[in-house]
């Protein structure tokens, strides 16, 4: 049986250069030509969407382009007794969209919109007995919700309202024998939950906790010959999962350990060149999900034209400056 | 074709009334996806149904998912009054087209705990949905939610009765468990094979063992028996060893504390299900051992019993795994494979070690450093494992499963090991497996990964202290 080695051939003609103006272009239009069932089939995660977008246009200096005071209104209609917020109008809150409201609301600088404290309670209500965090009133744990709720928390400056050491305790729980982690005690690792669990030891200050030395192997280990990353052994590479796996790099102090070079030239080529925009393979669709990954990933490997993004927020280092929000990294 | 507001109303209402209609007609669908069909055909419903799949025209899905998602949110917003049963249609029909649409599934958690949806009901639906989105996270996520619920009812139902009637109810319970329990797994193998490395479904399976099964010996390693076939076919599917490895851990976790169920497992290793009773969790009772063992009140031989058990699960993962090796050159997950298995073994044997260099056991003639550990000589084990091991395979036979033969090894790796006892993976010869992979094979990715074992072996076990 012959190897399919899974990874992609990026064509000579494939995108070099950064198209900023172009990605600047396709997020300020996204949304006012979206027809009803487009629209429909990914309103469950719009809060997350928005942020998505803000982001990038922030990273690319092109935040006024964007209707603050409509996000803003929107953002409050969100806000639910409880005090958690959700996706959209309609929908149940979550600490998923509870976190991409607060980080909207901190690149807007104006988190007064919403009921700061209730959203403390809603997080805090949230923790369990072992520390872990349930992403809404239903229960379901997951290490990425432990990360939701201390990014939440550390944004507005709370981060003292939770039981940090059982918090930490649990997210422990979940690492592996190669370093990395999964979304509960016993699973995989997976960069995206990776990322969650180094970026909350981040915020909480345990990154000594990380073997860096086997989880940086583990995550060079991602980078196949296009130079692209994947987030487990033998998946396609993304550009999604380059953010996650870079991010994570950074956090722990090993982000030289990859081939920056390849890496870049590979984001690069997941443009397109004529909608704008940033696909997770070269030659895919784009949307804003993998353009804010790209954008921000190009900002870690160091392009100038792109403000420099804190690896553990995904948001820009001017924004947490401004809120006095500054996260210790292993160097 | 449907344009107006009312007349797009008229016929969203019909489609969702044909899907209910469908599953009223045939409560065995096992499949939902959507008909590639661009133009409505007149006086044809768009829902099809084809002995046991259900299909929705594709031109169709634009007017309903915007109709039905916007009707929920506004029942939602309290702009708009739906009654159970409308709610119950259009959160299924919902759901089938969008099934990452949280606060649907939400609607149906409310309708479950007041109990006017059982939740039977739901589990079907999730196994739909999940047969065309087989990754959607929030169909996985409820169907925890249902298990965790159907788990809880059925211990209060436990604790509300008398001890005799608790007593005579008790084997059913374990039975709906049971029941529950391989659907579960069902269903993660489905999806599992409509997507290749499925996360959500292969986490899923180890919550459902952690959460109804811990501890259960039989369990678990039925399900490594099970598995076995299946990662030989899916040699790239990292998440598929990956719960071997989570299995491997588990049982090696719990032999080494007893060894109770042991006679059971080492009877008959290849022949699973049905043969044996399925009561044997955490049950540490000698009487389970049916006198296999020798002067059964010894606890210390339970004990090395419990870690010959783990030996040649490790010995029998490690066999597997050079041959997935070898005759699927260049797949980095067996090789990912090989470090977990590996590691295990390493920490346990050292822990092992530890334990007999205090209580005198059967690895106290070795020096504490040596990497040749298994005493295949030693009077003592031979003892325990002569009683027990009986009818157990030989490393030299080939490999069987379920009667299907796994690809031989392209060497004679088996024969030059030719030993009868199986022999754990130990520093020296995972060196040696590697040597022998890098003079026999040209394949560049498998030198890659070949290499990069080394490697680890070097650094992180190596360097181990
Ligand atoms: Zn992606």
């Amino acid at each position: 049986m012959a190897t399919q080695v899974k990874d992609v051939i990026i064509k000579p003609d494939a995108p070099s250069a950064l198209l900023l103006e172009k990605h600047a272009d396709y997020i300020a239009a996204y949304g006012s030509k979206k027809d009803d069932y487009e629209y429909t089939l990914s309103e469950y995660l719009r809060m997350s969407g928005i942020y998505w977008g803000l982001t990038v246009m922030d990273l690319m200096g092109q935040l006024p382009r964007m209707n603050r005071q409509e996000i803003i209104d929107f953002i409050r209609a969100c806000q639910h007794e409880c005090g958690g917020i959700s996706a959209s109008i309609g929908h149940d809150p979550h600490l998923l969209y509870t976190l991409s409201a607060v980080q909207i609301l901190c690149l807007y600088d104006s988190v007064d919109a919403i009921d700061v404290d209730k959203v403390v309670e809603y997080v805090k209500g949230l923790q369990q007995e072992n520390g872990s965090f349930a992403g809404d009133k239903w229960g379901e744990i997951d290490t990425r919700f432990s990360f939701c709720a201390v990014a939440t928390l550390a944004l507005l400056g709370k981060m003292d309202r939770i039981n940090i050491d059982k918090a930490v305790e649990f997210v422990s729980s979940c690492m592996n024998f190669d370093g990395g982690f999964g979304c509960r005690p016993g699973s995989e690792s997976h960069a995206g939950q990776i990322y969650c669990c180094t970026g909350f030891l981040a915020l909480t200050g345990q990154l000594h906790l990380v073997n860096a030395d086997l989880l940086g192997w583990w995550l060079c280990e991602r980078q196949l010959l296009s130079g692209g990353l994947n987030g487990r052994p033998e998946k396609l590479p993304d550009v999604c999962y380059s953010w996650w796996v870079l991010a994570s790099l950074k956090i722990i102090g090993r982000i030289h350990w990859i081939d920056k070079a390849k890496l870049r030239a590979f984001i690069l080529a997941c443009q397109d060149e004529e909608t704008g925009g940033f696909a997770d393979r070269p030659g895919d669709m784009v949307d804003p999900f993998h353009t804010l990954f790209g954008v921000a990933g190009l900002s870690l490997l160091g392009d100038e034209r792109i403000k420099p993004v804190n690896p553990v927020l995904c948001m820009p280092e001017d924004v947490l400056q401004r809120i006095g929000l500054q996260v210790d990294l292993l160097s | 074709m449907a344009e107006t507001e009312e007349e797009v109303d008229v016929l969203v209402q019909r489609v969702v009334k044909d899907i209910t209609n469908a599953f009223k007609r045939n409560p065995n669908i096992d499949e939902c996806g959507v008909i590639p069909c661009p133009e409505a055909r007149y006086n044809r419903s768009p829902i099809v149904l084809v002995e046991n799949k259900l299909g929705v025209e594709s031109w169709c899905v634009k007017f309903l998912l915007p109709y039905v998602h916007n009707k929920l949110l506004l029942y939602r917003q309290r702009k708009h009054w739906l009654d159970r049963e409308a709610l119950m249609d259009i959160t299924c029909t919902l759901l089938l087209l969008n099934p990452d649409f949280t606060t649907a599934w939400n609607v149906r958690k409310e309708l479950l705990q007041s109990g006017v949806l059982h939740p039977e009901k739901d589990l079907y639906l999730g196994k739909l949905a999940l047969s065309k989105f087989p990754k959607s996270p929030e169909t996985w996520i409820h169907r925890r939610m249902l298990d965790k619920s159907t788990k809880q009812q059925q211990q209060q139902q436990h604790y509300g009765e008398t001890e005799q009637a608790g007593a005579e109810r008790s084997q059913q319970l374990s039975d709906q468990l049971a029941r529950t329990l391989h659907q579960e797994m069902k269903v993660c193998s489905d999806a599992a094979c409509r997507y290749p490395s499925n996360y959500n479904a292969w986490s899923h399976r180890i919550w459902v063992l952690q959460h109804m099964a811990k501890g259960n010996i039989k369990v678990f390693h039925d399900e490594l028996s099970s598995m076995r076939l299946w990662v030989s076919m899916h040699v790239s599917d990292h998440s598929g060893f990956h719960y071997r490895q989570f299995l491997l851990k588990e049982l090696s976790t719990e032999l080494s504390q007893t060894s109770a169920c042991i006679p059971t497992i080492m009877t008959s290793p290849q022949h699973q299900s049905s043969t044996v009773p399925s009561s044997c969790s955490h049950n540490h009772s000698h009487t389970q051992a049916n006198g296999e063992l020798p002067g059964a009140e010894a606890a210390e031989d339970e004990r090395q019993l419990g870690f010959h058990t783990v030996f040649q699960l490790f010995h029998e993962e490690m066999e597997l795994c050079s041959d997935l090796i070898q005759s699927f050159p260049g797949h980095e997950t067996l090789w990912s494979h090989r470090r977990h298995v590996f590691y295990l073994w390493h920490n346990l044997r050292k822990e092992h070690q530890q334990h007999c260099s205090i209580n005198g056991g059967i690895m106290s003639g070795h020096p504490k450093d040596s990497d040749l550990c298994l005493p295949d000589g030693d009077a003592q084990s031979c003892a325990v494992r002569g009683e027990s091991v009986n009818g157990q395979r030989q490393a030299s036979e080939p490999m069987e499963v379920d009667g299907a033969s796994l690809p031989e090894p392209c060497d004679s790796k088996r024969l030059k090991r030719g030993v009868l006892l199986p022999g754990p993976p130990a520093l020296p010869s995972e060196h040696s497996f590697v040597s022998g992979v890098l003079d026999r094979c040209s394949n560049p990715e498998q030198r890659r990964f070949a290499l990069a074992y080394k490697k680890w072996l070097d650094t992180v076990i190596g360097q181990q202290p």
